[in-house]
């Protein structure tokens, strides 16, 4: 008798709350349907991250050089973080982006400074460099049957060493129009952040609307269902590498053009930073799903993470520790919520 | 609708703002910098790559945060863990926004020229530490010459071998400051024609890596005579196969930077000369400059900044430290 | 003596009520079968049996006394036992550490004692009969083999309850000979064994009493002697089934020739398919059906012969090529092969043909819910909606679902490999109704099934296989279950 009557009142409450969802399965559905889709939960989380950032700091955070520079600075990773968002879907990924993105930035201004290239050719000669090397890791991944990890890790290693071969220590004074591709401003926001734009909303596009594209999730949901369904499984791979390595290929230039410079070391450890923003954003590693904005999300999480901590003066040391717990606790309460309110 | 498609592609393009054509200026008045009549919130700021590295900590960072104690100010240190200047730039860049007191910025690499212009662009006081970055317009520079470190290490090897026998180098390939090391050594071997360089050698960074090379190195050339190296953890591995090769002694081996590990070898004697640099004073001093540019310590005009000057050293060589076995016993307790 | 007694048992998912108030006891010694169609709740009732549930309320007495199960180890040391539906071995580990995972027998050391394990795995199979290597990988068994090895591992601490949950699924008629021994012999020994199965005739053969579940809802305990198949058929269904056994009028137009087709495990198939005709291929598990059904899809690489389609050679290496050409195949292993379990009934249905919901070249979502719609309408798919995920679906409904896919590609000739696998009855009486309509619209429709009854109900013309061959080509008036095993297992 006595519980019965305290059941009324908390549901009373809640419904006064408006949380009444938790006992009303018509509402639960919305608020799973919520959960489920990563993009939404993470667009709240960024807003909440943005709020309270606002209030702790508010001379330096909410500004727009601040938030552009945020941008700016996620531009190149985001690029890239594209192309793994498509190999994530398709159930594999890509180590070697981060030596990509050096090699591209490194050969294109090798050509420039020791051979006078014109800068079109020289870029174009860097951006096919970039898809060969897709090529390769396309070929003997899909059609060789080697291991995603183990061919892009031995890729990674053999692209740095060609990047430092190329570039010695650095290669400084490229072309003014070379740097100009990504020193301009246009509404006194730095092209990167366009291009990035851009190319998020091209894929995006592309994967949701053409077919195309749609058959990395199936791809990705069932490989061997997928190939019996008349997809040619082997060969779809095979240029989703391409489409990665060629991504990384434009974010290295773009690099080298922001930098003025091209610098060997560029990229190191852009892979595992693009793959937990990209997992962020709503991939997972067996495949299947993920959004091509939930990499721009992802991304722009770990941008505005590592901006707070700078501006808090929060040491180096922390950053790493505080980037991978974020990743644990966001999988983890993603699981954890999914299983209360979504139906499996 | 193609024509709005048009009209919105033509003020796009036009509408894009083009880079200065000559970012750079020399004189002396675009380094005058708006310094903040009114200090609010002061704050120094160090940024460099590879923040969490020993040598770095415990020298620079050290002395660094030793100097903010005494002077009762607040300094922070920031920038990536790993070796990534793109993200040492998005540091600084970020770090530009809040409008620090001063900032202090390891030269790592001759493309943060840029960001450093844009710093001092913005009237922060900016200090280069440990290396140069050429053509930029920071304030005031603190370093070794890389380069008297290479000629210190070859006349020493010379002094060691006699002026004759092979030797083998190493340090991180792809610096540019490590190079003119290199080149240092190398002119002054090129007045010794009897001897031989077999090698140079990438350990990037790791005393695995410097221990393996030295090993094979050792195995193809059993008569070497001496072995250089160039970062810091080319010592501990050079050492370590020497004497594993049951060589030490016998193969002289000269090398960089005097932490606790460079040191027991010195005084063990596997190592012969440590050519040190004076890190603590790069950070030290070049946080005191930043103090007084912006306290105007020594003004020496009515207004330094409407005059175009500035009122700190320019160009700080903080000079070489050479350890070996007779001044080894100091730095030991010193430690 | 009661062995087992369920009382007032519920249980709740968000958004289904699963089981409702259940009370049913299961004697001593007895065959007690559950029957329902898929959802009726046999499943969750048998996982709140093996302790991986635990009912929302109500009691389970076990001989008398009161017992809750806290888990899968818990009934297993009270003397429950589950032989799974769905196989729960290792396929990397031996048939003896899967026999006795997390039991195995010890040294003074606390090591594992790989002897005594083999000898006493070799022991257990012997006893029941099971000629089966202790020794050998999972991976390396068939289907079949394992399900008797997953039936020996569930016997091998003499439990007291035994649950079967639809055994034969995988096996083969000898091996359900052994299977119907074991429980003979469990019986004797007062073993009480709960069997869930959708095979009717078997039930009546082995069963002493039959308890039916629809909608979670228990309809009535009967014994096997007072009930008939058409009764029970009602029970679980609650309508009158009509069995469909006409044939569809053969055209006499050649669709397909196959002339000496020879793959990896198969030699000289030629055999040819008219327009409206139904053809099965019939042989024991392994014979090499799924094979000629791959290769002419291009699924696997063709060694030599032709395959002709309406007088055009074709040149066939990639299922993309197959179904260019009109030809659907439609898989045996739904989940492994066919279907995209995380993605929606509507993606489903559309996989194999992309290119027929485009409005060129973007995907048109009217279209995609269309062609989505009017598929689960015709198929009869019962789902809450057509975004729902595939995974969630019943046997019957997924295996609709798959079929939708490839009917979508609006294929001449239509593969069907174990059509009814893990089919509930109804469903199964839909889908056999659905491929005799599309026989009589034009299609042609090759059966690959080890039910034989399915077989001789369904198709025309029945070609035998035997060990990668063709042995024998029946018209269906001649054909019967003897023949046909005869000409298979010889």
């Amino acid at each position: 008798m006595n519980c019965r009557w305290q059941m009324q009142r908390r549901k009373i409450f809640y419904r006064w709350l408006r949380i009444d969802f938790i006992y009303d399965p018509k509402k639960v559905s919305m608020l799973s349907k919520v959960l489920e889709e990563r993009i939404y939960s993470l667009s709240i989380l960024l807003v909440v991250v943005v709020v309270t950032a606002s209030f702790i700091f508010p001379a330096t955070f909410p500004t727009f050089e601040n938030f552009s520079q945020i941008l700016l600075n996620l531009s190149i990773d985001t690029i890239v973080a594209v192309g793994m968002m498509m190999l994530l879907i398709s159930g594999v990924f890509d180590l070697s982006v981060g030596s990509i993105v050096a090699f591209a930035g490194c050969l294109t201004a090798y050509l420039m400074h020791f051979y006078q290239l014109p800068v079109p050719i020289a870029v174009s000669i860097g951006l096919l460099a970039s898809l060969i090397i897709g090529w390769i890791n396309g070929y003997l991944i899909a059609y060789q049957g080697i291991n995603p990890m183990i061919q892009t890790l031995a890729m990674m290693g053999i692209v740095r060493g060609c990047a430092l071969l190329v570039s010695g220590s650095g290669i400084q004074n490229l072309p003014y129009w070379f740097n100009a591709i990504g020193q301009s401003k246009l509404l006194n926001i730095q092209m990167p952040v366009w291009y990035m734009l851009i190319t998020i909303a091209v894929f995006t596009f592309l994967c949701t609307k053409t077919i195309f594209f749609r058959r990395y999730y199936y791809i990705g949901g069932n490989e061997k269902a997928a190939d019996l369904s008349g997809i040619r499984v082997k060969r779809m791979k095979m240029i989703a590498f391409i489409f990665s390595a060629g991504l990384a290929g434009v974010a290295g230039i773009l690099l080298s053009s922001r930098l003025g410079a091209a610098l060997p070391t560029m990229g190191r450890g852009l892979e595992l930073r693009v793959i937990t923003a990209v997992i962020l954003g709503g991939a997972s590693l067996s495949g299947g799903i993920g959004k091509i904005p939930g990499a721009l999300l992802g991304a722009v999480f770990m941008g505005l993470i590592a901006n707070i901590m700078v501006i808090s003066r929060i040491s180096g040391y922390w950053q790493e520790i505080i980037l991978g717990l974020i990743l644990i606790i966001t999988l983890w309460a993603d699981k954890a919520l999914q299983k209360r309110y979504v139906s499996t | 609708m193609r024509s709005v498609l048009f009209i919105t592609a033509f003020i796009v393009v036009f509408s894009c703002e083009l880079p200065p054509k000559h970012a750079t200026q020399q004189n002396t008045y675009s380094r005058a910098t708006d310094t903040i009549t009114q200090i609010i919130n002061e704050e120094y700021v160090m940024i460099t790559t590879a923040v969490t590295m020993p040598m770095y900590v415990n020298h620079d960072q050290a002395a660094f945060k030793k100097w903010g104690e005494k002077m009762g100010v607040k300094v922070s240190i920031l920038g990536p863990a790993e070796w990534d200047v793109p993200a040492q730039i998005n540091t600084i860049e970020e770090v530009i926004g809040t409008k620090p007191t001063g900032l202090l910025i390891n030269g790592t690499d001759p493309a943060i020229a840029q960001v450093i212009n844009k710093a001092v662009a913005a009237g922060i006081p900016t200090v280069v530490y440990d290396s140069d970055v050429p053509n930029c317009n920071r304030h005031a520079f603190l370093g070794t010459d890389w380069y008297q470190i290479g000629k210190m290490q070859g006349e020493e090897m010379v002094k060691l071998i006699n002026g004759n026998g092979k030797i083998a180098y190493m340090g991180i390939l792809g610096l540019t400051n490590m190079e003119a090391g290199f080149q240092g050594m190398l002119d002054v071997f090129k007045k010794y024609p009897n001897i031989e360089i077999v090698g140079k050698y990438d350990d990037k960074a790791n005393v695995e890596e410097a221990a393996k090379i030295t090993a094979d190195v050792l195995s193809a050339h059993p008569d070497l005579a001496g072995l250089c190296g160039f970062d810091s953890n080319s010592g501990p591995g050079m050492a370590l196969a020497v004497k594993e090769a049951g060589k030490a002694g016998r193969v002289k081996i000269t090398t960089v930077d005097w932490e606790p590990e460079h040191l027991a070898l010195v005084k063990e004697g596997t190592i012969q000369l440590l050519v040190g640099q004076k890190r603590e004073l790069f950070t030290w001093y070049g946080a005191q400059f930043l103090y007084d540019m912006v306290h105007k310590t020594n003004a020496l005009s009515n207004n330094d900044r409407q005059a175009g000057i500035t009122n700190i050293p320019q160009t700080i060589n903080t000079g070489l430290l050479r350890i070996t076995k007779e001044n080894i016993e100091q730095f030991i307790k010193h430690q | 003596m009661q062995q087992l007694r369920l009382e007032h048992i519920s249980k709740s998912f968000p958004g289904v009520k699963a089981l409702d108030d259940i009370t049913l006891e299961v004697k001593q010694g007895e065959v007690h079968a559950v029957c329902g169609e898929n959802g009726a709740g046999k499943s969750t009732l048998m996982n709140i049996l093996s302790g991986n549930l635990k009912p929302d309320s109500g009691t389970l007495q076990l001989n008398g006394k009161f017992i809750q199960l806290k888990n899968p180890q818990d009934a297993f040391a009270h003397g429950i036992s589950i032989v799974h539906q769905h196989l729960s071995l290792a396929d990397n580990l031996s048939v003896a550490e899967n026999i006795f995972a997390n039991q195995h027998p010890k040294t003074s050391f606390g090591l594992i004692h790989y002897a005594d394990l083999y000898q006493q795995t070799a022991q257990v199979l012997a006893d029941l009969k099971i000629s089966i290597p202790p020794t050998v990988r999972v991976a390396s068994l068939s289907q079949a083999q394992k399900q008797m090895v997953e039936i020996a591992k569930a016997l091998a601490k003499k439990p007291h309850v035994l649950i079967l949950d639809e055994p034969t699924a995988a096996l083969t008629d000898t091996e359900i000979k052994v299977l119907f021994n074991i429980l003979d012999d469990l019986k004797r020994n007062q073993v009480s064994i709960l069997y869930i199965s959708h095979r009717l005739s078997e039930i009546f053969k082995l069963a002493d009493r039959v308890s039916i579940l629809k909608d979670g809802k228990h309809q009535g305990t009967f014994t096997t002697e007072n009930l008939t198949k058409e009764q029970l058929i009602k029970y679980m269904v609650g309508r009158d089934l009509i069995e469909v056994k006409q044939n569809s009028i053969k055209q006499s137009t050649i669709l397909l020739e196959v002339k000496n087709l020879s793959g990896k495990k198969f030699k000289n198939i030629s055999f040819a398919l008219h327009r409206g005709e139904i053809i099965g291929l019939a042989g024991l598990v392994g014979a090499g059906r799924t094979e000629i059904a791959r290769v002419l899809f291009g699924a696997d690489a063709k060694l030599s012969g032709e395959i002709i389609k309406e007088k055009n050679q074709l040149h066939i290496t990639h299922p993309a090529d197959a179904i260019a050409n009109k030809i659907a195949y439609v898989s045996e292993d739904r989940k492994q092969l066919g279907l995209f379990p995380e993605m929606s009934i509507q993606e489903n249905m559309i996989a194999a043909s992309l290119r027929s919901v485009t409005r060129y070249p973007l995907i048109s979502s009217a279209k995609s819910s269309q062609h989505a719609k009017e598929l689960s309408e015709k198929l009869n798919v019962v789902a809450r909606s057509l975004q729902q995920k595939v995974g969630q679906l019943s046997g019957g409904n997924q295996q609709k679902v798959l079929l939708g896919k490839w009917l979508a590609v609006k294929p001449d000739v239509l593969i069907v490999d174990e059509p009814t696998n893990g089919v509930d009855v109804g469903a199964k009486q839909e889908i056999y109704r659905i491929l005799k309509t599309l026989a009589d619209e034009g299609m042609g429709i090759i059966v690959i099934s080890s039910e034989l009854p399915e077989l001789l109900s369904l198709c025309q013309r029945i070609l035998v296989i035997r060990k990668g061959m063709l042995v024998g080509e029946l018209p269906v008036a001649d054909a019967t279950e003897e023949n046909i095993l005869s000409l298979a297992a010889h």
